[in-house]
């Protein structure tokens, strides 16, 4: 079968989902973006209440409540037998934080998806990745009549690390989404690799001083 | 623009009956395994799901849903989907179902650790080939 990838869990097919997430400001073009490449559909998620929804979850006179329903898209792609990736719009407004941990956790990357005309609304998706160290790339949503910018006042403008992918996109066509997916599964490979060069350096320099325990942990002896 | 009416009049006693969701739970809002299944963990149901012994009396209608949709291997998020409950309450609900072995949990979370390359190569040979 097209099991490629070697492991050791004996001849049954391993089912391997893969998280995906599509963040940006109101009404960018996630949903747009999520079903131009897969099927959309609904997800409630009845989250508890933190300091972070007070003030915009209107709690008086129900004194009792700390959960909230908020509905995301999510959509699959299924790639192979096993091998399905599940993309997840997240809520790019302020008061929906309180969930990004839960749906960024083991995430292989995520998309930022840009109006240039209100890139601001960018700045708390970007912020987030960067401090989560979460691999991303900006995708520019063209709209119609929207100004076309140039990728390095789009890179200036929100403040973006040289290595960080900036593309154009239309989020209705399916080849254009297709093509930020890939864009973004590339510079996880990119960033993978740094990290496996990073790693070997610092094993080089540490020499034999490395605890065998921690060298054990890392072979996975 | 109308007028937005006043938020009093949408206060609960006037919205009329509403089915809470964690009513198909009982109440209770915590795993009864204290475990915070992923939206991608991966469950599914066991041999003893389908008999028709004692335990399967205890279940709801929602929990034999959830075994249904677990019948090959699927993930929180696909169930809460198909079942159109909260993932929350599904949380439960499979917790339920773990601890009566009608269900396993096959894997708790997405690793945390770098996504290897093989891995890698496949999903960009996938994408490329939609």
């Amino acid at each position: 079968m097209d099991s490629a990838h070697s492991s050791d869990q004996g001849a049954e097919p391993v089912f391997s989902p893969h998280k995906l997430l599509i963040a940006g400001g109101f009404a960018v073009g996630k949903t747009t973006m999520v079903s131009a490449i897969s099927e959309v559909r609904p997800l409630l998620t009845e989250e508890k209440l933190t300091t972070a929804s007070i003030g915009h979850d209107d709690l008086d006179g129900v004194p009792g409540k700390t959960t909230t329903t908020v509905a995301l898209d999510y959509g699959r792609i299924t790639l192979s037998s096993q091998l399905v990736l599940y993309l997840f719009g997240v809520p790019g407004q302020e008061r929906f934080w309180f969930m990004w941990d839960e749906l960024a956790y083991g995430a292989l990357g995520a998309v930022v998806l840009a109006d240039v005309r209100r890139l601001d609304d960018s700045f708390p998706s970007v912020n987030y990745f960067e401090s989560r160290e979460l691999p991303f790339v900006i995708a520019l949503n063209c709209f119609d009549g929207a100004p076309r910018y140039d990728e390095d006042e789009v890179r200036d403008a929100l403040d973006l690390d040289p290595g960080v992918p900036v593309v154009l996109c239309d989020a209705r066509q399916l080849a254009s989404v297709k093509q930020v997916l890939i864009t973004l599964v590339e510079h996880v490979a990119a960033r993978r690799a740094q990290w496996a060069a990073a790693q070997a350096a610092a094993a080089r320099s540490a020499g034999p001083r490395v605890p065998p325990a921690s060298s054990a942990a890392i072979t996975g002896r | 623009m109308t007028a937005v009416p006043p938020r009093e009049s949408w206060k609960r006693h006037t919205s009329g009956p509403v089915v809470r969701p964690y009513a198909v739970t009982g109440g209770r809002t915590e795993p009864a395994d204290g475990e915070m299944l992923d939206l991608i963990a991966v469950v599914v149901a066991t041999s003893k799901a389908g008999g028709g012994g004692g335990d399967a009396s205890r279940r709801s209608p929602e929990h034999r849903k959830i075994v249904d949709l677990a019948l090959a291997p699927t993930t929180v998020a696909d169930i809460a989907s198909g079942t159109a409950l909260p993932v929350g309450v599904v949380r439960v609900l499979l917790a339920d179902l773990v601890m009566l072995g009608a269900v396993k949990v096959v894997r708790q979370r997405p690793a945390r650790e770098m996504p290897s390359d093989d891995l890698l190569r496949e999903i960009l040979n996938g994408l490329r080939a939609l």
